[in-house]
């Protein structure tokens, strides 16, 4: 049997990627295609019919004060949050790779809390701000602590903030944990023996030779804090005022509650758009600076 | 060849595998919880209920087992979704498997209803029921139960103070309600008021009364729509805003209003510990959890004014009911759903009053086993003492309204800017 011919080649194909690809199709591709279709129309969400409105809904996303609104704050949570958690997770990683007594179960325990999904996760902090910190701060007579943090605009980012390097700190240690596992001992034992202290070693061989790790992390943390929805919806709801909407709540509202399907669609598009380009630039400019030993 | 029968198969697998995915996942789809249907499913037809009160669906899922049970070939079914109400119907419609029942807010009824709504007219119970939805000549929907808002008092706890018995019509005006606060205030009670910050009960219930009031509510929403109204020089809106900013003075959680937790504000309401509170028939349900105080009632918002909407509560029949037009509903299913309301609304009516804890809106139920809110609501309905409530807000209403409301409420915007922002957001309803 010939093994170039075409017929071949697509057997060959069906018989190992059919599957996925049929379920990437249904699940994906096709969903995509005809939520593009959707923004061309002033569909509210419910009814039978669709009437095509052309390019109506991206003009009102470019009106959507609220949407870019919505965006620009999610941006700014992004940026705070993403370096947070990066930060945190690397030096948790760090911390349980130096050898310290117990560190399995640090990184057990570190990593748990990403275990609880973000709905849970929202009303637990929920509670704790509200009540045990409050309580705390009452009780100890600690002025910015005896309200809720969550009723006010910067408080309650604030919180999300929080509550985000918490839940996402320790996978991403996991992955940098990983890392620092993958850079060979011999190269930083040579590194020591050419005169670098430990500081010195991590800095100019054990980073270098784990930014795989930087250009993942970075890549889920983004694309995470871009897309939040759970947390948001769980712990703030928006409030107060409407202050703590991230864009996916904004698209969601927008799709459902005020049932403009179509201008919500165009905005989720615009979204995904944005994350893309901030997603696929940063995993450009990352690999560029990968280096092998 | 042999491989290319081996791939052709391996395909032909993978697309039913897929296929049968398909189905299956529309049978079970949406989200939904179910629950009820009892031992005999699987023969004869089935009833599904979609039921948006979450407060009593363990007792829905309890009187559809009964129904089940009793009646011989029809299984109810009950299921229930957090989700937004559109957004889980728009699922449901889609998949071809809607409810046979649903049970919905009354404006959704105006947007579901001309495609899917059955025509009730000529059901025993339509005749005396008040607050059917009618579109297009066809009665859309009959009120599952009358629901209403105003002030909840805890009777009990103010008694105590002031020593003699609380009567709700002695404070209809804000300058007596007033003094009456003070007053408890000086006996001991160092906040006398609870405010939920929910956006859907200031904005939604709270604010919309200045617009309920209107003689001519379409008139008036019209008005605001052209930008005609003044809002800064409206009596009743600076009425409604009179005693709202009371309240937010007497509030227990003034010093950090936005962060007052709703269950919170209700077990104080019910243990005495305040005596007011903004709220509605349906705080029944969390208030009865908690160890409640023997006189508990609702009474009009006192507000100053000329006018007698300090004498009413705002509501009316609520949670509508309408059965499935389209062709996706078997016409068995659809007389089982029929015969199963007409069950409801008369044999089964017991399980609306007292499981249920509902005010019933057909006259010829009889409602003597209330608890005390939908006692009060009762009562103000049967003496025609009701201002009903505007169902075409905007969808948007509540989201943006309620973001100002908290910000009034929370002291980070003035009369004026709310006003403003009232004004601009009905402009661009236009």
């Amino acid at each position: 049997m010939r093994r170039n011919t075409l017929s071949y080649k697509c057997q060959q194909y069906a018989m190992f990627a059919g599957l996925s690809t049929i379920a990437f199709a249904a699940v994906v591709i096709i969903p995509f295609i005809y939520g593009l279709y959707l923004t061309l129309t002033s569909w509210d969400g419910v009814s039978v019919s669709k009437p095509f409105v052309g390019l109506a809904n991206y003009v009102s996303t470019f009106q959507d004060a609220a949407f870019w609104q919505a965006l620009g704050r999610t941006l700014i949570y992004t940026v705070i949050a993403v370096v947070l958690v990066n930060v945190v997770a690397f030096f948790l990683a760090y911390l349980v790779t130096s050898g310290v007594k117990g560190q399995n179960f640090f990184r057990a325990g570190f990593f748990t809390p990403n275990l609880i999904g973000g709905i849970v996760l929202g009303y637990v902090w929920k509670f704790v701000f509200n009540r045990a910190f409050t309580a705390l701060g009452t009780s100890l007579s600690i002025g910015a602590l005896s309200t809720s943090w969550l009723a006010t605009t910067n408080g309650a980012m604030l919180c999300l903030i929080i509550v985000s390097v918490w839940q996402y700190a320790g996978y991403m240690m996991l992955i940098y944990v990983a890392g620092f596992m993958s850079v060979s001992k011999d190269l930083i034992e040579a590194a020591e023996v050419d005169g670098c202290n430990k500081a010195q070693a991590t800095m100019n061989v054990t980073i270098p030779l784990m930014v795989s790790s930087f250009v993942q992390c970075l890549f889920l943390t983004l694309t995470r804090c871009f897309m939040v929805y759970d947390v948001n919806l769980s712990l703030t709801n928006g409030e107060p005022f409407g202050s703590s909407i991230m864009a996916a709540m904004h698209v969601y509202n927008q799709a459902f509650t005020y049932k403009n399907y179509g201008t919500g669609q165009a905005e989720a598009l615009v979204l995904f758009l944005v994350c893309a380009i901030v997603g696929v630039t940063q995993v450009y400019v990352g690999k560029k600076a990968e280096v092998s030993a | 060849m042999k491989r290319f029968l081996a791939s052709i198969l391996a395909l032909a697998m993978t697309l039913s595998l897929a296929a049968c995915g398909g189905g299956g996942g529309a049978a079970s789809g949406g989200g939904a919880t179910s629950g009820g249907g009892g031992g005999n499913s699987g023969d004869g037809v089935k009833v599904t209920i979609f039921n948006t009160k979450s407060e009593i669906n363990s007792a829905m899922e309890q009187m559809a087992k009964e129904y089940s049970d009793s009646h011989d070939g029809v299984t109810v079914e009950v299921y229930m979704s957090n989700d937004t109400v559109a957004a889980h119907m728009a699922t449901k419609y889609a998949s071809k498997d809607p409810y046979t029942i649903a049970m919905v807010d009354t404006k959704d009824v105006y947007s579901l209803g001309p495609e899917h709504a059955y025509d009730l007219t000529g059901q025993p119970y339509i005749a005396n029921a008040t607050g059917c939805v009618e579109l297009d000549g066809k009665i859309a929907s009959v009120p599952f139960c009358v629901e209403a808002r105003g002030l909840i008092y805890n009777a009990s706890a103010i008694e105590a103070i002031i020593g003699k018995d609380f009567v709700p019509s002695d404070y209809a005006t804000l300058d007596a309600f007033t003094a009456l606060l003070d007053q408890l205030v000086a006996g001991g009670m160092a906040a006398p008021v609870g405010i939920m910050k929910e956006d859907w009960s200031l904005a939604a219930h709270y604010l919309a009364q200045f617009i309920e009031e209107r003689d001519d509510v379409d008139a008036f929403v019209a008005d605001l729509k052209a930008g005609n109204v003044d809002l800064t020089s409206d009596a009743k809106f600076n009425s409604l805003m009179d005693t709202f900013d009371t309240l937010m003075k007497y509030n227990y959680a003034a010093s950090s209003p936005i962060a007052a937790e709703r269950e919170v504000s209700e077990q104080k309401l019910a243990e005495g510990e305040i005596a007011f509170m903004f709220g509605g028939n349906w705080d029944w349900a969390q208030m009865a959890s908690f160890d409640y105080s023997e006189k508990l009632g609702m009474m009009p918002l006192p507000l100053n004014g000329t006018d007698d909407a300090n004498t009413k509560l705002v509501g009316g029949p609520s949670k509508m009911l309408f059965v499935e037009a389209s062709s996706d509903i078997s016409d068995e299913s659809r007389q089982a759903a029929l015969d199963f309301l007409t069950w409801l609304f008369s044999d089964g009516s017991k399980w609306l009053t007292e499981d249920f804890a509902l005010v019933p809106a057909i006259s010829t139920i009889s409602a003597d086993s209330l608890d005390p809110l939908s006692k009060s609501v009762s009562e103000y309905n049967t003496a025609g003492k009701l201002i009903p409530s505007y169902n075409y807000m905007p969808d948007d209403h509540i989201t943006l309204m309620g973001a100002e409301m908290q910000k009034y409420l929370a002291g980070q915007s003035d009369r004026a800017g709310l006003a403003g922002a009232i004004q601009n957001y009905w402009k661009n309803q236009a």
